[in-house]
């Protein structure tokens, strides 16, 4: 029995020597959070620069899709998709669903980018490796394209969106309209002061340079003022605060002569880890497509160059009683950029402001300036606010076709009655729900 | 390894040390069967004690005991095991008669780490399927889908029909939501892996773009890879009462493999060719056409008007399921050895095709298990195996880019041209983004697998007494395979006119070592008492390494990933290391009452605390009545009622308890995104609690035994990503979500029908049900697992089942209400074999699942593509289209996707003819004819109600377009010599 004992001493020594090692074997495939937040280097800090930049075109065409179905810009088909041509149209009973893929996917992209954003104010505020004027340069950032891809959301959900969600244990409460409009203001004002006394310590993508010799690169300190206020002019017009609309524009890089497509915008490559461009579909293709709505030609003013943005198809295509001959043809290949805001969009916001303030001359040189650059002859209508509104929408609808206005104006001007309906049954939604993820009790 | 070796060389001098015999009387005689063939290698012991021997390859033995009292005890497997009182008998040559064990009471089972006891004393209802069960009938393709229908208790899911296999394997209901839902596979000790690997087919499908981000690329499940010829009997421990031994690694089952060993005497040889056939079980037919019917659907009337002129309608589908796949499997195996050593060899190769053109499975398999006596005292073992697996699957299944084979056929009608011309060009498919023929005949979709598996085996005696003996027992092994998937998308697809030729390779190496140590003691104090006490170490390392390479514009005519203008690489890696130590003690009182009790502790670097143990303890006690003389009355044979209690748990998934940065590149720059998942610090293992109870009993002479078994099974802390507020920038975080409880019945009862020199009739039928409830959660209603609420989506929730189906429905005002259950109502299956005639053996299962509900998209594909056969039915008489009526009901009710999935399969027939030969050598032939799923009887409207879009996981049953299910027809011929 003695033997007996002395192996068992023998098996139980090792056993507890094996077993007292700690051992913490971490992430191996890529960097935690915590990582970052302890402490983190420029070069980290630019990692999640980038990661904003690149994430804000995950599910991006997806959202441009909705929004140009529910607006009644384009058709998307797809072979195993239905509800693309049921529930975003209405056709017959189907609603808007709380929880399926064409609200969440696209409403979780752009707040995982806003934690991202969250991220990178905080990380950048635990390093005591940046001097002051370079954490104002992250902060700037953080917070324009927090505010950006906020209204992203509220464009869906319109009336209701969470502002404040830094900590994911107690997420702020679901502000409501006109509250949410103020708060992405607020922000993007919050962003301009960063900005002010900033160093720009982090590279942007050729998305942020310009394309113009003449004109510069928007991805300095000055040319991140210029991006912010171009926002913070979209969001005012959305508010209805025209004068401010105004101001908005003279510090962003609003330009009646400058070219229309100077500007910002997501760009898209082949490289590793990047993405391309899923809005564009070749033309012609079958199954999956991106279709004109049939009345975009009919409605188009004779010799608008805008038809340009979609094509004559070989053969027409049909889904679910829905019927055109046209491709849409605004993103020409898988490395199209997609804008974030241009020119053009700005001289219109300036024609709105001008037309809303009832200096309507304004108005109608910025839209002919629109109008010129399209091959149309200059405006002849009325002048009065109503016919400049209508031409000013006119020219909305094809100059940002495919980018994920149309639903929005005509719904900021009460307008969705007028979006065509193709099917009897089918319906124009206000918004979309809140999805069902966000709820209390869910 | 230093310290290994450091506790490893005192045991190894230990056995050295001298080992003490009290020998006096000289006991000798033969084994026989009951045709008077030796049984060699059956198990001669003096009871309750510590000395025993086996018998050669003449069936002889011989022993020497202390005195001329007390009982000896032969058992060999297969055989009742009988007891002969000595004192009155001549102990000198004697000749023993053992019976065969119809009732299986005899078997050996294994319930420690180190242990094993008889059925007879058996605390829990554990499942055994022999190699006859498994292979010996109509053997099926791969391993998991020969347990199909064979093990009560067990719900067994094949995902497609894809060559190469997929099976999903739940025992006693589902366990783990988010963790692992897949048993333990330890073949002869060694841990083996079962992961499915994605060949990263998404970036083409984008089936996760949409609706659910799940990995829908139906990759095959690894153990598919280990032969089924090989396998000389499984045992599959159903829950954490049989299975706590094994820890956290045990809660969803373990299934024990045991591998054919040599057996001593002359090298005997056998060479097995099975050819057969494959063909498709069912199609759903095409969709027949007026010209009202083109123009209704849009479709391109002039160019159906010049089809039907032309003649030239397709039916598309049989043309592309509609193959007839030869089938061949070759079996070479050789046995033989001395006293002191043994071996078994076998070389294997299956080559099958699949039902799609240009798709098969191939496996090419080397086994070699030696086992050696070193001495009287040491004995060890080595299994080595070999494979070599390949799998053309093609490209089936859900996709959110028109691209599969069946989401394009769903909306190609019949008079459209897909086939190439005269110079091989293929036209494009103007009804969906791809042309199934040619995806069919361009697209490569394969697996390929090297796999090296080897076990050791050790066991010692230490230390040996008239009443005690120890030994020491080691098991454990390597499971190392490479894997590589291969995925080629030529530019010359119609899809691919974007990518421009994509090709995606990906490399896995998974490495899996795991040892088990123990010191087990019998002690046997009186005639009346045995204790068996063991005490040991385990230790799991699981690596994986898999690099998935996808480059698009491919140059024409290449493959290789450099040969293209884009690239994007992708590694994913997994490790862990599990540590753990058990004790347990069983106490045999009377070869009667049976007691058990144990504990194992383990610890994990997955856990949130890599450091912490947990606890799984375990207790059991089975109390055969008629051993003890209860019965007596002559009406039980046998009789024995039982409990058993057990913990095992389930570890987080590697990674669960870190929050992420993601790469997200954009134009060059290096970009870091937080992951989509939420880690949780705290994360802890999942734990399950089983209580079995049992009664089992054999009357009629043994030739009816009946075992009928209840449990309740508690999985606390159960493992969830729950979904969270989008707005805090993730999707999913990592909870310990609730409890969940499964209870069910098994009932099984085996009966020597008929036995008669003619014919003998043997069968058994089980029974089995299982209820899952989750009693507890702490997190609001959590959908998952397929499509949403419009189109059905599985949904957990407080006070319902586990795998409820939800779904909106008419009236519900948009919210999802309860509209099926993917658990069956009860499982049944009849299991024979009919011996007449001498040489003739029939056998034949028949599995039954009673309801049962899938979610069937499939159908809903080909009504929105117009190409449903039914489509124009009118059954409800209301003039409308059955197929618009469907349609319409999308977005109003999911309840049409929801279907009844039960069915009746005659899974496996065959007719065996066995002869002996007198020609020189050959010693026996057996042919004979098999057939596997050639009458099934089912409602579902679909392929096959067996199919599972999402794989292995949690959510089986959700069907999109799979690749449809087969028929087998196998002619057999089997030669030994």
């Amino acid at each position: 029995m003695k033997k007996y004992k002395y192996i068992l001493l023998l098996i139980a020594l090792p056993l507890f020597i094996l077993q007292a090692c700690k051992k913490e074997i971490g992430n191996l495939n890529s960097p935690t959070t915590d990582e970052f937040l302890e402490n983190a280097s420029k070069a980290e800090l630019n990692n999640l620069v980038t990661g904003i930049e690149s994430g804000m075109r995950t599910n991006l065409p997806m959202y441009l899709d909705v929004m140009g179905m529910i607006g009644r810009e384009m058709y998307r088909f797809s072979g195993a998709e239905p509800r693309y041509t049921t529930e975003l149209l209405g056709f017959g009973d189907a609603t808007l669903d709380n929880n399926t893929f064409y609200l969440n996917n696209p409403w979780q992209s752009r707040y995982r980018v806003v934690k991202n954003c969250n991220l990178l104010i905080e990380a950048a505020n635990n390093s005591t490796l940046l001097n002051d004027a370079e954490k104002k340069g992250y902060y700037g950032f953080a917070k324009t394209f927090k505010a950006y891809q906020l209204l992203i959301n509220l464009n869906m959900t319109y009336d209701s969106i969470r502002i404040d969600v830094a900590d994911p244990d107690n997420l702020g409460p679901l502000v409501t309209n006109p509250q949410a409009l103020q708060d992405i203001s607020d922000l993007l004002d919050e962003g301009l002061s960063d900005f002010s006394g900033a160093e720009i310590t982090f590279a942007l993508t050729s998305g942020f340079s310009s394309a113009f010799a003449a004109l510069p690169d928007l991805n300095d300190q000055a040319g991140m003022v210029k991006v912010n206020r171009a926002l913070a002019a979209r969001v005012y017009a959305y508010r209805a605060q025209w004068d401010n609309v105004l101001t908005a524009l003279n510090e962003s890089f609003f330009g009646l002569q400058l070219p229309l497509s100077y500007g910002i915008s997501h760009v898209f490559t082949t490289g590793a880890g990047d993405q391309v461009n899923t809005a564009f579909f070749p033309p012609n293709q079958t199954g999956e497509v991106r279709l004109a709505h049939p009345s975009y030609v009919p409605d188009l003013q004779p010799n608008d160059d805008r038809e340009g943005k979609t094509l004559q198809r070989e053969e027409p295509a049909s889904s679910n009683d829905l019927t055109s001959d046209r491709d849409v043809w605004v993103y020409t290949s898988q490395l199209a950029p997609i804008p974030i805001i241009k020119n053009e969009e700005l001289i219109l916001l300036y024609a709105e402001a001008k037309i809303q303030l009832g200096q309507f001359p304004d108005a109608v040189t910025a839209l002919n300036r629109i109008r010129q650059e399209h091959g149309l002859t200059p405006y002849a209508g009325a002048i009065t606010q109503n016919a400049l509104v209508d031409e000013m929408l006119y020219n909305r609808r094809y100059s940002l076709f495919f980018e994920g206005h149309r639903w929005v104006d005509m719904r900021r001007y009460n307008r969705l009655s007028e979006l065509p309906l193709d099917r009897p049954g089918d319906d124009v939604w206000v918004e979309f729900p809140v999805p069902l993820t966000e709820l209390p009790g869910q | 390894m230093r310290k290994f070796k450091g506790f490893l060389m005192p045991m190894l001098l230990a056995l050295l040390c001298p080992v003490v015999l009290w020998a006096q009387v000289s006991v000798s005689g033969t084994i026989l069967d009951s045709k008077n063939s030796p049984v060699t290698g059956a198990s001669v012991r003096l009871r309750n004690s510590t000395i025993g021997t086996s018998t050669d390859a003449t069936g002889r033995f011989s022993l020497n005991i202390p005195s001329n009292s007390g009982q000896l005890e032969i058992s060999s497997v297969g055989f009742k095991s009988q007891t002969i009182t000595l004192g009155t008998i001549e102990v000198a040559n004697m000749s023993i008669k053992l019976e065969e064990d119809a009732g299986k009471l005899d078997e050996v089972v294994v319930t420690g780490l180190a242990t094993n006891v008889k059925r007879r004393n058996l605390a829990n209802a554990v499942a055994t399927v022999s190699s006859k069960e498994l292979a010996g009938t109509a053997p099926a393709q791969t391993l998991d889908a020969a347990l199909n229908g064979k093990i009560p208790g067990a719900y067994i899911n094949s995902n497609s029909g894809a060559p190469g296999g997929g099976i999903s394997v739940r025992l006693r209901g589902v366990t783990s939501i988010f963790g692992n839902t897949q048993p333990l596979y330890v073949v002869d000790g060694v841990f083996i892996d079962n992961s499915s690997t994605p060949a990263g087919l998404n970036t083409v499908t984008q089936a996760a773009a949409a609706g659910n981000p799940a990995n829908q690329d139906n990759p095959s499940n690894r153990i598919s890879d280990i032969r089924p010829e090989d396998i000389e009997s499984i045992e599959i421990l159903k829950g954490a009462s049989a299975s706590a031994i094994y820890g956290s690694k045990a809660a969803a089952g373990v299934v024990i493999i045991a591998t054919k060993r040599g057996k001593q005497g002359v090298t005997r040889f056998n060479i097995s060719q099975d050819l057969g056939f494959v063909k498709p079980r069912k199609l759903l037919g095409a969709r027949p056409l007026t010209e009202q019917r083109v123009i209704d659907q849009e479709w391109n009337v002039e160019e159906y008007r010049a089809a039907v002129a032309a003649g030239k309608i397709y039916d598309y589908e049989k043309e592309i399921y509609g193959e007839t796949g030869f089938t061949r499997n070759t079996n070479f195996s050789m046995t033989g050895g001395s006293d002191k050593t043994t071996f078994y060899f076998s070389a294997a190769q299956k080559d099958e095709e699949g039902i799609v053109k240009y798709t098969g499975y191939r496996n090419s398999s080397l086994r070699l298990n030696v086992d050696h006596r070193i001495t009287d005292n040491i004995k060890v073992g080595f299994t080595s195996n070999y494979i070599n697996s390949s799998s053309d699957r093609s490209l089936t299944q859900n996709d959110n880019a028109g691209v599969t084979l069946g989401v394009a056929l769903s909306s190609t009608p019949s008079f459209t041209e897909l086939h190439p011309n005269s110079v091989g060009e293929y036209p494009d498919n103007r009804y969906a983004a791809s042309n199934p023929i040619q995806t069919r005949d361009l697209v490569t979709n394969n697996e390929k697998v090297n796999r090296f598996i080897f076990g050791i085996n050790l066991d010692a005696i230490l230390y040996k007494s008239p009443k005690s003996v120890t030994r020491v027992v080691g098991r454990g092994g390597v499971d190392y395979y490479g894997l590589k998937t291969n995925a080629q998308f030529p530019s010359t697809l119609q899809f691919q006119e974007v990518a421009k030729g994509t090709s995606i390779q990906g490399f896995a190496n998974n490495l899996n070592t795991n040892y088990i140590i123990s010191l087990v003691n019998n002690w046997n104090p009186s005639d009346n008492l045995g204790l068996t006490t063991s005490l040991g170490m385990t230790q799991e390392k699981h690596e994986f390494d898999n690099l998935l390479n996808t480059a698009t514009q491919v140059i024409s005519g290449q493959t290789n990933v450099d040969q293209a203008g884009a690239l994007t690489p992708v590694q994913f890696r997994t490790k862990n290391k599990d540590d753990g130590f058990f004790i347990q003690e069983e106490a045999t009182l009377h070869d009667a009452i049976t007691l058990t009790g144990g504990v194992r502790f383990d610890k994990s670097t997955n856990n949130g605390d890599p450091d912490k143990y947990y606890a799984y303890p375990k207790a059991s006690v089975s109390w055969n009545l008629s051993r003890l003389g209860l019965g007596e009355n002559n009406l039980f044979d046998n009789l024995k009622v039982r409990a058993a209690y057990g913990e095992a748990g389930n570890f987080p998934a590697y990674g669960s308890k870190f929050t992420a940065f993601i790469i997200n590149n954009i134009d060059g720059l290096p970009g870091s995104i937080v992951d989509r998942i939420r880690g949780n610090a705290a994360i802890e293992p999942e734990r399950q609690t089983e209580f079995e109870a049992g009664l089992d009993f054999t009357i009629l002479n043994n030739r009816l035994s009946v075992e009928f078994s209840w449990y309740n099974k508690v999985v606390k802390d159960f493992l969830l990503q729950r979904t969270v507020p989008p707005s805090s920038g993730f999707a999913l975080e990592w909870v310990n979500a609730g409890d969940l409880r499964n209870r069910g019945i098994e009932i099984g009862l085996n009966a020597l029908v008929i036995s008669k020199p003619n014919v003998k009739w043997n069968t058994t039928v089980n029974f089995w049900k299982n209820r899952s409830e989750v009693t507890k959660l702490v997190i609001p209603p959590t959908v998952l697992g397929a499509f949403g609420n419009t189109l059905g989506t599985f949904r957990i929730e407080e006070g319902a089942s586990a795998t409820q189906i939800v779904g909106i429905d008419e009236g519900s005002g948009g919210l999802a209400v309860k509209l099926g259950d993917q658990e069956p109502d009860f499982q049944m299956n009849f299991w024979n074999e009919v011996n007449f005639f001498k040489n003739f053996t029939l056998r034949f299962l028949i599995h039954w699942k009673q309801r049962g509900d899938n979610l069937n998209l499939t159908e809903l594909l080909t009504d929105l593509g117009g190409t449903s056969h039914d489509y124009d039915d009118d059954k409800n008489a209301n003039r409308i289209p059955d197929g618009i009526d469907r349609i319409n009901q999308l977005g109003v009710t999911a309840r049409p996707f929801v279907q009844e999935a039960g069915y009746v399969k005659l899974r496996e027939i065959a007719l065996y003819y066995n002869f002996k030969v007198g020609w020189k050598n050959i010693r026996g032939i057996r042919l004979g004819v098999s057939a596997n799923n050639y009458a099934v009887h089912t409602d579902y409207k679909s392929y096959d109600p067996e199919v599972s879009n999402f794989g292995s996981g949690f959510s089986t049953g959700v069907e999109v377009m799979p690749y449809p299910s087969s028929k087998r027809a196998t002619f057999h011929i089997s030669v030994d010599f």
